[in-house]
């Protein structure tokens, strides 16, 4: 699977890859130990819980007492993530007996969280104060679109309305690996970058955010600062306004950033100004297991390779135009078909069959969705198959030898290369030429075999 | 905090029922304070609303004479009345637990029911199972139900019908009933509850640690389940109670069309109307005893 997916799922590894202390210090805060808790496999939410009022060392073998055969492996990746993430200490004793401790700041925290209730983390305004909040759905759509916006500017589209407020500098940081950009040539999308465009919204919001923090040390931004922020902002109520003042210095800067973004909508009162986190902003908690938060579908894909988008939005042309021909385009309606060219276009761009006929499925139309396949099978047969035609050919760099002196020294060559497992083809026996054709890995092994046979 | 935002199906969402004795001729012979109790429990339900933002947990209190539903955390905010250091939840919840047990004792005075101070459960089970069908029906995304019953006073024989339904309704929809029971001794309906919905049955040695019980077992998510060996109760007390009297016994006659229980001979089934042949009891042919057949 892609690389860009695996870094994008797994934003918990970049807390657990945090120095100790930067950790230690993290879990001070009780809403990053909830989001913490919440982002764990189902297994190890379940050990913590159960080690919450245990003040003294379990050992281990009292906790794999429980654990069913099937179960170990599951076992073993719970107790290894609650390794990683310092939630548990594992000490062995004189006896060699392994216990584990819970972290104790993590403790009290959560222990705190079970006795008192989630307090929010800052009282949302008084209504009287702020007049003219957006509603919900205004809300999401705001959302939506700066976030939309954002990504049209992120692949350089030509088709930018408003650009948004990101630097220039910020952006080329997002860039960085979705784009790749020759000399003097329009930048172009890497596979990665591909592959990006068809994530579904939280994993590419994870992805930028990851990006953005691992680039906070160079804005002289305590990285383990930004997280808690992050984290701590999932926790508002979506919708509410919350004062801007009540913030620090650095939050602020950053939450001018977030709102380009689409996670929080400024709004400036008379004498406050206040921020509303959006659905992007709550939704960051939501523990990445489960990420595919579901959206309204839009595709028709229909057997006979026609695809129809009931969109708007300019993005959802640009992914079509990624693997299908776009044909024309009504204001609420694109209309494209799935052709060999197009794919094999798509394919050259490192986008697999696979994501595209996920992509297709994930999106599909509220009429279509509920049919089973969503996407025709002949239609996802064949893309299966087109992709398969491009790898007919396997291509492995490789050495062609040959002028060999005598049958014997060509014999013990195509004998040795054999021995290493790297002979690709040799000449039959009956043949008068004498070459062979050796894995190119191979080639130094073969240049020694050949120079010491010679003397 | 706000509810769910969108319906999601992840491994370890869970929608937890939670049944809740209230019957007063039970706790005021408890060792364990009901407010102790409360105590545990509720900070269980914290936990579990802990675990997963989508978690959703629902308290159905199950008095001596009525029951009814008293907390649902998909429709009560987290905001509002905070007074001092309760947070909003239990505030809900002990305002509405209070209303509750109120009405029920004045349900108790009009009649007070002669025999065993059992409370009705098969009220609360139905009402949960209720709940869960209507979850099942709002669409193909939905939380893992699962129902917990916290159960103190000892069982109804009268019940026993209503709650076998009900057992057996669970079984079909797959939904284990957990059972944790606070009574001195076993409960026979919640033994073969959670046995044949393939629940957990357990009654806590130390009903102090109650929270550690509750954590360690109860907490557990459906997913989680596969993979842990969580505790088995030695024996499931099977014995069934008779339509006729509503005792539990050990040996009856059955109805061959409906499979209706009675504890001693009748000419004709109260259930199905099936009339029976004459017994040949007390006299000599055993064999003939324990199989009845309808007459032909």
């Amino acid at each position: 699977m892609p690389q860009v997916r695996i870094i994008a799922k797994n934003f918990m590894d970049m807390v657990a890859a945090l120095p100790a202390m930067k950790l230690d210090k993290l879990y001070e805060n009780a809403f990053i130990c909830e989001a913490i808790l919440r982002s764990l496999p189902p297994l190890a939410k379940k050990y913590v819980l159960q080690m919450l009022c245990i003040e003294v060392p379990v050992t281990a073998k009292s906790m794999e007492e429980w654990v069913l055969p099937d179960g170990v492996s599951k076992h073993r990746v719970a107790i290894d993530r609650l390794i990683q993430l310092r939630i548990f200490t594992e000490t062995v004793d004189r006896k060699r007996e392994t216990t584990y401790t819970l972290n104790p700041i993590f403790q009290t925290n959560l222990k705190k969280l079970l006795l008192y209730g989630v307090v929010l983390p800052r009282e949302p305004m008084p209504s009287n104060v702020t007049v003219r909040l957006p509603s919900s759905e205004d809300l999401e759509a705001f959302a939506l679109g700066q976030w939309e916006c954002f990504l049209l500017q992120l692949i350089n589209s030509s088709q930018i309305e408003r650009p948004s407020n990101i630097s220039s500098s910020m952006m080329k940081i997002f860039q960085r690996g979705l784009l790749s950009q020759r000399d003097k040539e329009a930048p172009r999308l890497t596979e990665s970058g591909f592959q990006f465009l068809l994530m579904d919204t939280n994993a590419q919001l994870w992805y930028i955010i990851r990006e953005y923090i691992s680039n906070s040390e160079e804005r002289g931004v305590d990285s383990a600062d930004l997280i808690s922020f992050l984290l701590e902002l999932s926790f508002h109520v979506t919708g509410e306004a919350y004062n801007i003042n009540t913030l620090t210095e650095v939050q602020k800067n950053t939450i001018k950033d977030l709102a380009d973004l689409g996670l929080v909508k400024l709004q400036q009162g008379r004498k406050d100004s206040w921020f509303i986190p959006t659905r992007l902003a709550t939704n960051l908690s939501v523990s990445l297991t489960d990420s595919s938060s579901r959206k309204q579908g839009f595709v028709v894909v229909e057997t006979n390779f026609r695809l129809y988008a009931y969109s708007t939005s300019k993005l959802h042309c640009e992914i079509l135009r990624l693997f299908s021909r776009v044909e024309y385009q009504l204001p609420n309606l694109i209309v494209g078909a799935i052709t060999k060219e197009s794919l094999y276009s798509a394919f050259e761009n490192g986008i697999t069959a696979d994501q595209i006929i996920s992509f297709l499925q994930q999106n599909a139309h509220p009429r279509v969705a509920e049919r089973v396949p969503s996407v025709p099978e002949n239609v996802t047969d064949q893309i299966r198959l087109w992709e398969t035609d491009l790898n007919r050919v396997e291509m492995t760099p490789a050495y062609h030898y040959d002028g060999f002196p005598s049958r014997d020294l060509f014999e013990g060559a195509s004998d040795f290369a054999r021995g290493y497992n790297a002979l690709l083809w040799e000449d039959p026996e009956d043949s008068k030429k004498m070459s062979l054709v050796v894995k190119a890995e191979n080639h130094v092994h073969m240049r020694e075999y050949l120079s010491r046979q010679r003397q | 905090m706000a509810s769910a935002p969108s319906k999601l199906y992840a491994d370890d969402v869970s929608l937890l029922m939670v049944l809740l004795d209230t019957n007063p001729f039970f706790w005021s012979s408890s060792s364990l304070p009901f407010s102790v109790f409360l105590s545990h429990v509720l900070t269980f339900l914290n936990s579990i609303l802990l675990l997963n933002q989508l978690n959703q947990v629902v308290v159905i209190a199950t008095g001596y004479n009525s029951c009814s539903y008293i907390y649902d955390s998909s429709t009560s905010t987290n905001q509002g009345s905070d007074n001092g250091r309760m947070p909003a939840r239990c505030v809900n919840l002990l305002q509405k637990l209070e209303e509750f047990v109120i009405e029920d004792e004045q349900l108790i005075k009009e009649g007070l029911r002669e025999g065993i101070a059992s409370s009705l459960l098969s009220g609360s089970l139905s009402m949960a199972l209720c709940y869960i069908q209507r979850v099942f029906r709002s669409g193909p995304l939905h939380p893992q139900p699962r129902i917990l019953c916290l159960q103190g006073s000892s069982d109804g024989p009268e019940q026993y019908v209503a709650i076998m339904n009900a057992i057996f309704s669970a079984q079909r929809s797959v939904v284990p009933i957990d059972s944790c029971y606070m009574g001195s001794s076993n409960s026979a309906f919640l033994q073969q509850a959670s046995y044949i919905t393939g629940g957990v049955y357990l009654k806590p040695q130390q009903p102090n640690g109650l929270f550690q019980y509750l954590s360690t077992v109860f907490a557990t998510d459906l997913h989680s389940r596969a993979f842990l060996q969580l505790p088995k109760s030695l024996g499931v007390d099977f014995r069934a109670s008779c339509f006729c009297h509503k005792k539990t016994i050990d040996m009856g006659y059955i109805c061959s069309v409906c499979l209706s229980i009675f504890c001693k001979h009748h000419k004709k089934c109260s259930t199905c109307g099936s009339v029976f042949g004459q017994a040949q009891s007390d006299v000599n042919s055993t064999s003939n005893k324990k199989r009845k057949t309808p007459e032909t």
